[in-house]
């Protein structure tokens, strides 16, 4: 009996410690993305189990209604260049030890082995993403696209075009597909006349547009032929061609890079759980882990080393590198999207673009 | 036990010797007290999660106290200003001294609030603020160095529309007007309209599906009223199915049905009804919007229309043939005016649902189908315009007001019947 008595206790003191154990709650957007970081860096951790991903659809609405109202749930966020900005003037985020963080190999810090100027102290690197064109093989008889221009040619290349209801991306683009210099981008877009320029694009391709407002869509409507060509996240085409054996054929030019980063929320509840864990995410073998789940590009130099070396690098035996937005060989085609400029804009030609989209 | 001696004069007595009328009043208050404590749960619940949040957002539509509260001097400076002048070194001087003494977060908050009035505020205060401590005097010198910008006069003059701690701005942005830099109500230029159109289109679509739900839930409601036990029972079933079924896969069900490479389109095809090159669209655009929605709101139609159908006596309608009337006449004379408490209610509670849609037409909407609903969603959680969003919501509630109060003159918000 008292034998009996004691497993118990002790059962319900395991039980219950194992449920007080902090719990690390991470806001993602979810699908093959998700499902690659909780492969690379929740499944590496040491404490898998503490580490709890949920999906969210973007946007810091939801982060504001949680720190405004101090009930906060979520402790790490995975947002975009422009949020993490915003967020972190606007004190959503906790700003973060830089000094805390695992140096690269060759002993360069954290924010000096990333590849893009780190905006402040709020952000913990990520990933590079890109919209990119894609179309599936077979489509077109003859020539293929090659080029942005192709993209919004529908005479040479006929079919619906697929693109998004916002404008990130689609205004640098019409500008590359207009022969505006990559260099040149951001200064041509500054002007009134630049951004009309612009939509002056968009209009050729508007009456073959499908707009798209979820990941999943471009992919379901070019394989369901609904549209010949569509931009995309490269990650979503990279994971249906790698892991699925889709037949999708990816325009790597003028593709739109967009960095990806991870905050901590201001008043997180598990704060110091959450910095464990965002040291172990952001470490380069971490990052280099990720690339073996889904082709979206380190931030950090130093974990493309590490792939480039490893090659074949994906879980499944095939090569990763010719499917990462940031390789060098499609840097020089690519405009890395300025957050600032659409922090400034962004608002005053989403609305332009709304307008443009209900006409 | 003695009873009270009852007197002519005196007051009424209860049996303790008490007043009757303190009495009563204190078991009236008792109950009273009670009923409250009863009702506290369901009350306190709406208080706490409806009508503080919405009075909330309410303020929020009009609040511009952030900016003033984080900028004072600024704004008694650009007072001064004739607006004509270069800036003064005193301008700059203010500001200095209030980016100097604000806390970094509200230099941030007040940014995006000013790149509303002015795209390029935001960029252009955060520039300047990373060098505030290093800035000495002249000031005006020192912000120029820090970004050029500071050259150009309009940023000060974007002011004058941010110097009231209330503002109407958010309501006119959400119908197209802005305020110039005296604060005078102008158009939006024609690039830049957006929201009219989709409040027209927002009225049009919830008036054209509540239309459609009317004339497809009125016979079935009425066959579900009048068929055999058995038979309207299965009926229910299928009426209900549906409605329990998740939005989501329903809107993915009409996707797979209505695409161009869809069941409808394919079908048509191979019967050689229409051409390969000609299949239908009939989704992500307004129609799809139509269909879908119609169909996800057809039982908020149906079951207040079946629930008063299902209280007329059959017997009426048989008084009526009898005293001569013709079957149709009975029908549109005896039966269909008592239908409508039903249809009223059907309808109020379909136009509202629809007004405020956005999940569908985000989804099966395309460009041409999308309403006011998926705009207050983005400026939730995209542009974090909150203030805009909330005067979109206000918005929005004044015109389904402004319709109950419609349906209230012409039908009478008393014969309303839900159910």
């Amino acid at each position: 009996m008292k034998v009996i008595f004691k497993q118990t206790l002790l059962a319900s003191v395991v039980a219950v410690t194992t449920a007080a154990q902090a719990e690390v709650n991470i806001a993602s957007w979810g699908g093959a993305y998700t499902a690659s970081q909780q492969k690379a860096y929740q499944e590496t951790y040491k404490d898998p189990d503490s580490i709890n991903f949920i999906n969210y659809n973007g946007g810091l609405g939801e982060v504001r209604t949680q720190v405004e109202s101090g009930s906060v749930t979520w402790d790490i966020v995975d947002v975009l260049p422009s949020e993490a900005r915003v967020g972190c003037d606007e004190g959503l985020f906790e700003e973060l030890d830089r000094s805390a963080f695992e140096k690269a190999p060759d002993g360069t810090s954290m924010d000096d082995d990333i590849m893009v100027d780190v905006p402040n102290d709020c952000v913990v690197p990520q990933i590079f993403w890109s919209y990119v064109p894609f179309y599936q093989e077979g489509t077109f008889s003859g020539a293929q696209p090659t080029t942005i221009a192709d993209f919004f040619n529908v005479k040479k290349f006929p079919g619906k075009r697929g693109i998004h209801t916002w404008p990130n991306a689609l205004i640098e683009m019409a500008l590359l597909a207009d022969g505006v210099a990559i260099k040149d981008v951001y200064k041509v877009m500054s002007t009134p006349q630049g951004i009309d320029r612009a939509f002056a694009m968009l209009d050729k391709i508007k009456d073959h547009a499908v707009f798209w407002s979820s990941g999943a869509k471009p992919l379901e409507l070019v394989q369901s032929g609904e549209v010949a060509m569509s931009l995309a996240y490269n990650g979503r085409i990279g994971a249906a061609v790698l892991s699925e054996g889709a037949k999708f054929v990816t325009v790597w030019d003028g593709q739109v890079l967009e960095e990806e980063w991870l905050v901590m929320v201001k008043g997180a509840p598990n704060k110091e759980a959450a910095m464990d864990f965002l040291v172990h995410a952001s470490s380069t073998a971490s990052q280099a882990e990720q690339a073996k789940y889904i082709n979206y590009g380190p931030m950090r130099a130093s974990a493309f080393d590490v792939m480039k070396k490893g090659e074949p690098w994906f879980h499944n035996g095939k090569n990763i590198m010719e499917h990462m937005p940031n390789r060098p060989e499609v840097m020089a085609r690519s405009v890395v999207a300025s957050p600032d400029w659409w922090a400034d804009y962004g608002d005053s030609i989403g609305e332009r673009y709304t307008a443009w989209m209900g006409q | 036990m003695s009873t009270a001696p009852a007197t002519i004069d005196g007051p009424l007595l209860t049996a303790d010797g008490v007043p009757l009328k303190a009495s009563l009043e204190k078991s009236l208050r008792r109950s009273k007290l009670r009923a409250l404590l009863l009702v506290a749960p369901p009350l306190l619940f709406l208080i706490f999660l409806f009508v503080i949040p919405i009075g909330n957002m309410l303020t929020r539509s009009v609040d511009d106290k952030l900016i003033n509260n984080v900028l004072p001097q600024t704004f008694e400076a650009f007072e001064a200003w004739d607006k004509e002048s270069e800036p003064s070194e005193a301008m700059f001087e203010a500001l200095y001294n209030d980016l100097k003494s604000a806390e970094k977060t509200d230099i941030g908050k007040a940014s995006v609030r000013m790149n509303y009035a002015l795209p390029g505020w935001r960029s252009l205060v955060k520039r300047t603020a990373r060098k505030i401590k290093k800035m000495e005097p002249p000031y005006k010198e020192a912000f120029v160095k820090a970004d050029d910008r500071w050259l150009d006069n309009t940023y000060w003059l974007s002011l004058g529309i941010m110097k009231d701690k209330r503002t109407l701005g958010y309501y006119w942005n959400a119908i197209d007007r802005t305020y110039d830099f005296d604060k005078n109500v102008i158009h939006q230029p024609d690039e830049r309209k957006v929201y009219n159109l989709l409040w027209w289109r927002t009225i049009l679509v919830s008036i054209l599906v509540t239309i459609a739900c009317l004339i497809l839930a009125y016979p079935v409601a009425y066959l579900l009223a009048t068929l055999p036990m058995r038979i309207s029972n299965l009926l229910m079933i299928c009426v209900l199915m549906p409605f329990w079924t998740s939005l989501l896969v329903r809107i993915v069900a009409w996707m797979i049905m209505l695409q161009q490479n869809g069941v409808v389109n394919d079908t048509l095809v191979a019967a050689g009804i229409i051409s390969d090159d000609n299949r239908l669209a009939m989704m992500y655009n307004f129609n799809g919007t139509i269909i879908v929605m119609t169909q996800i709101l057809l039982p908020f139609m149906i079951l207040p229309i079946y629930s008063v159908m299902k209280t007329i006596p059959p017997s009426l309608m048989k008084a009526a043939q009898n005293l001569g009337a013709t079957p149709t006449l009975a029908f549109i004379r005896v039966y269909m005016p008592q239908t409508i408490p039903g249809i009223g209610a059907g309808c109020i509670l379909v136009f509202i649902v629809a007004i405020g849609y956005y999940i569908t037409p985000e989804l099966v909407g395309g460009k041409d189908g999308r309403l006011i609903g998926n705009m207050v969603a983005y400026h939730m959680q995209r542009s974090l315009n909150w203030g805009l969003a909330a005067a979109m919501g206000t918005i929005l509630l004044g015109v389904i007001l402004l319709f109950y109060w419609v349906y209230d003159k012409i039908i009478g918000i008393d014969n309303m019947k839900m159910g």
